[in-house]
């Protein structure tokens, strides 16, 4: 009876589109009695670029996306906090830390829309032509950031940061436009990565280089509109448990793209403590970058550094 | 009052002259830009460095200047279309159909400018900038909206010329706009 | 109505609207509205998705590629390339039955590529062409057609704003494209001048030839046109190796063009100008329908339409050679109405989901490319093909004394070439991919 459309950026066979977004629609028809009906709109179908995803949702373009919470750049300052540096662990932790991080510390800034998941992906790390096999390897190298802040980070690290859309990271790689990629293995595996580097560089102990933010989100008068019974399953269907599960996902696209570049004969390095430790030195002015940005705009930046890690700790163990 | 060679018509040619020019100087500082980019990443090893942002300031660029560009296409016909059928029309029926498609132009441009604006007042309320320079979308909409109130101005020139040109029987020249 | 429905109604009634004179663009935009409206039962999904929609389809980076390419035809125009062009080309083939008409459309393939536009190249090539051609007695059916057909060339030869659109819009790789691109426009530039060997024999009286030119001035005329040939190498070469992305090879020719212009003291105030008019002009009017169909595909995405269209075709089990020839001959009969950028941009999406539902025995990569090819092939026969062929109204413009009906018997021997090329790029996919192949 009530139609949903589910508007996103990536094509339907991507992870999340196929392993959690089609479920999810699956699971709500199914449990409204086919009384709630989700269309598909995969690879931005019904217009628009990926940044606009998000006010779709909530002006009621669409009834709902998923969408990169960074590709609104200052529009989510203190759920920003999950993209700093060696903060987050696995997919599944991560992402329920950070539902619990964004309910507690800055609900105010997803006003406006019914929050179905939030989440993170898996730890991000280098894939490089050359290997990383301590700080001083990464010097000059050509290295496309998955985010702001890890381009800032790359910059610090002595790298060149090169900004480009996913997308792009293929052809940049094969004509040598840039030497290496920051990315989860979830995503290797569709842009060809393990195929065009041979070296994979992350590191020692639980807390990964870096991540990203998502935002699956429901136009709100498209929620009141419901009656109670279908809000209920909505309800159901949304916050911890499906952000968590989000996350799981993401893990097990990591594991398939660990295995591809493992099975290509790759070479998969992880740094030890000592050197994870450096870097995790060396990280530490983007962090304190952000403290200061943060401070601009009136936000304390420790204390959240501190609830976001607080989270996760909580979630890892 | 709307032809092209009364002081009107000559203050709207002049700021649809203007604004197009304006918006090719963007592309040219654009494609300067991108040199000095490419060079600068050519030369890495030389200790020069490609422009931080360069995707983004073209986006900017682009932003001014497309909407710069609409008013001079608009008051020079410019834009495609096909008079196959309406060539066998009477010259009556040609004043008439050109009234109403400048009509429906100067809706679609106030719309747009209209939309522009709302959306330009969004990004100024959340906030949301560039991704590396930390530029204020805001801004970058602003200079979009230039061209875009430009263009409702033209359309109401246009609009006003073939209403003149339909009441005094005139006709425009026949043929159809730019291509690519 | 089923939004399904509306959809159907979709194209036919963009078209209507086109019938009646409204600019291509604001049909489209304003079909799209009116579909979505339709469909969801309000206006205000609309209301917000404009408040990004217009200026996200504007201050796009893949796209900048297109005023990029542009603002470098018209420098290219500007600094005189196309006489040195046209000289040397004549230097080598005038002599020759029809020559001076061949050596029109070889400078049209060596202004081609350096300018992704077709009809820059023709209104200069006109310039350049027209008087000489007159000069050594050529009809001006032959002469007008022939300048009108070479002008296709700027858009078959790499570079080619249809290309980048299409890239765009399929999200295929612009450099494959432009590779792949390459040696189907060679055999165009050679079809033409077939047809021009044989047209001076069959009407003899169509054209003179110029003087036999001695070797070394041959050389010598060949040797002034090396900034083409270094720009060419500059921007594809450019976008080949990787060393540029398509919008910086773009922008790395407009800046080479343009320092030959101001070289060549062509670039005063003046012609910057009209170069900046130019460019404006062009722009525009893509942009808007670029918009428009933001919005119409947004439409008709919303209707299913292409989901649907694509599983059916799939379903049917049609032999696939017979739904390409129909789509091509579909394509060629609209062109004769209306113009490539158009077409393509109402076409493609719904046309391209349903063509890759049909197995060609090809990798989808290499289908997605040589589909691109046939289609940029038969959309720009379109320029050429009465009644409505830009081509054919900018060089008949500028060539008094000929009336229309001339030009549109003298093109149509090139119209039958572009058609058995297309015949042959069909058969033989390899003549498109092999380049690309070989390269990649
Ligand atoms: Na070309
Ligand atoms: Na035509």
């Amino acid at each position: 009876d009530i139609t949903l459309r589910l508007h996103q950026m990536l094509p339907a066979q991507a992870t999340i589109p196929a392993k959690a977004l089609t479920p999810w629609a699956e699971k709500v028809q199914a449990d409204s009695g086919g009384r709630i009906k989700v269309e598909l709109y995969p690879a931005m179908q019904l217009g628009g670029a990926p940044p606009d995803l998000y006010d779709q949702a909530k002006d009621g373009v669409v009834d709902l996306i998923w969408t990169v919470l960074g590709y609104t750049p200052g529009r989510f300052p203190k759920s920003e906090v999950f993209e700093l540096p060696f903060l987050i662990t696995t997919g599944e932790a991560s992402s329920a830390a950070f539902y619990n991080y964004v309910m507690a510390n800055s609900a105010d800034e997803f006003a406006g829309v019914k929050v179905i998941a939030l989440h993170t992906h898996g730890p991000g790390l280098f894939h490089t032509k050359n290997p990383i096999n301590k700080l001083e390897d990464l010097k000059g190298m050509k290295i496309r950031g998955g985010s702001r802040i890890i381009s800032s980070m790359l910059a610090q690290l002595g790298a060149e940061p090169v900004g480009m859309p996913v997308p792009q990271v293929t052809e940049a790689l094969s004509k040598g436009v840039i030497d290496g990629t920051t990315i989860p293995w979830e995503v290797t595996p569709s842009l060809k990565v393990a195929e065009l580097v041979k070296n994979h560089t992350g590191f020692s102990g639980t807390h990964g280089l870096y991540s990203q933010t998502f935002g699956f989100t429901m136009n709100l008068d498209s929620y009141n509109r419901l009656p109670d019974d279908l809000k209920a399953i909505i309800d159901a269907n949304s916050g911890l448990e499906t952000s968590r599960e989000f996350g799981r996902v993401m893990d097990q696209g990591d594991a398939v793209g660990l295995r591809i570049a493992t099975e290509a004969g790759n070479n998969i390095v992880q740094l030890d403590e000592a050197e994870t430790a450096r870097w995790q030195a060396a990280a530490q002015p983007t962090i304190d970058q952000w403290f200061a940005d943060m401070k601009a705009i009136g936000v304390d930046g420790p204390a959240l550094y501190a609830a976001a890690q607080a989270a996760v700790a909580a979630e890892s163990n | 009052m709307f032809t092209d060679d009364g002081g009107l018509g000559r203050f709207v040619n002049a700021l649809a002259r203007w604004s197009a020019v304006a918006g090719s100087l963007a592309l040219i500082g654009m494609t300067v830009l991108i040199c000095v980019s490419v060079l600068g990443r050519a030369l890495l090893w030389a200790g020069l460095k490609p422009i931080t942002g360069d995707y983004e300031l073209v986006s900017i660029g682009m932003g001014f200047a497309v909407f710069a560009f609409m008013p001079w296409a608009h008051l020079k016909r410019g834009h495609a279309l096909v008079s196959l059928v309406t060539d066998g029309l009477s010259p009556a029926s040609n004043r008439i159909i050109l009234v109403i498609t400048d009509l429906a132009m100067l809706v679609a441009a106030a719309f747009i400018a209209w939309r522009l604006h709302a959306g330009m007042l969004d990004k100024f309320a959340y906030k949301e900038t560039t991704l590396l320079l930390r530029f204020p979308l805001g801004w970058a909409y602003a200079f979009g909206l230039v061209g875009a109130v430009i263009l409702v101005i033209v359309s109401v020139f246009v609009l006003g010329r073939s209403v003149g040109m339909a009441l005094r029987g005139e006709n425009e020249l026949k043929g159809a706009g730019g291509e690519a | 109505m089923s939004p399904l429905i509306l959809g159907l109604f979709g194209i036919p009634a963009v078209l209507v609207l086109v019938f009646l004179r409204v600019p291509i663009g604001l049909a489209m935009l304003g079909v799209g509205i009116a579909g979505s409206w339709l469909i969801t039962g309000s206006l205000n999904p609309t209301m917000a998705q404009f408040k990004s929609l217009t200026y996200g389809t504007f201050a796009s980076y893949s796209l900048s590629v297109v005023p990029l390419f542009l603002l470098m035809g018209q420098f290219a125009t500007l600094s005189g390339l196309s006489s040195g062009l046209f000289n040397a080309a004549a230097a080598w083939m005038g002599h020759r039955k029809g020559g001076v008409a061949m050596a029109a459309i070889g400078a049209s393939a060596g202004f081609g590529a350096i300018c992704g536009s077709s009809l820059a190249t023709a209104a200069t090539m006109g310039h350049v062409a027209l008087p000489e051609l007159k000069k050594y007695g050529y009809s001006g059916a032959l002469a007008t057609g022939t300048v009108a057909a070479g002008g296709t060339l700027g858009i078959l030869i790499p570079p080619s704003i249809i290309l980048v659109i299409y890239a765009v819009l399929t999200e295929m790789n612009i450099a494959k494209l432009f590779m792949a691109a390459f040696l189907p426009g060679i055999l165009a530039a050679v079809g033409y001048m077939v047809v021009i060997a044989i047209y001076v024999r069959v009407s003899p009286g169509a054209g003179g030839t110029r003087p036999r030119m001695p070797y070394a001035e041959r050389f010598r005329e060949l040797g002034r046109t090396w900034p083409v040939l270094v720009l060419f190498l500059l921007v594809i070469g450019g976008i080949y190796t990787g060393v540029f992305t398509p919008t910086e090879a773009a922008a790395v020719g407009a800046a080479g063009t343009g320092i030959i212009a101001i070289a060549t003291r062509t670039l005063g105030r003046r012609g910057l100008v009209n170069a900046s008019l130019g460019t404006a002009m062009s722009t525009a009017m893509i942009f808007l329908i670029v918009l428009g169909a933001a919005s119409l595909n947004g439409f008709l995405a919303l209707s299913q339409l292409p989901q649907v269209a694509s599983a059916w075709i799939a379903a049917q089990g049609f032999n696939p050679w017979l739904v390409l020839t129909v789509v091509l001959i579909f394509y060629l009969l609209l062109g004769c109405v209306m113009d490539s950028l158009s077409m393509i941009l109402l076409t493609v999406p719904i046309v391209y989901p349903m063509m890759t539902a049909l197995d060609f025995g090809l990798a989808p990569d290499d289908f997605g490319i040589w589909f691109g090819i046939l289609v940029l092939i038969v959309v720009e026969v379109g320029l050429i093909t009465p009644p409505v062929g830009m081509n054919l109204f900018i060089i008949n413009s500028m060539s008094p004394g000929t009336r229309l009906s001339e030009t549109f018997r003298g093109v149509l021997p090139f119209v039958a070439s572009d058609i058995v090329r297309t015949i042959f790029l069909v058969a033989f996919p390899p003549a498109s991919l092999w380049l690309v192949w070989m390269l990649y």
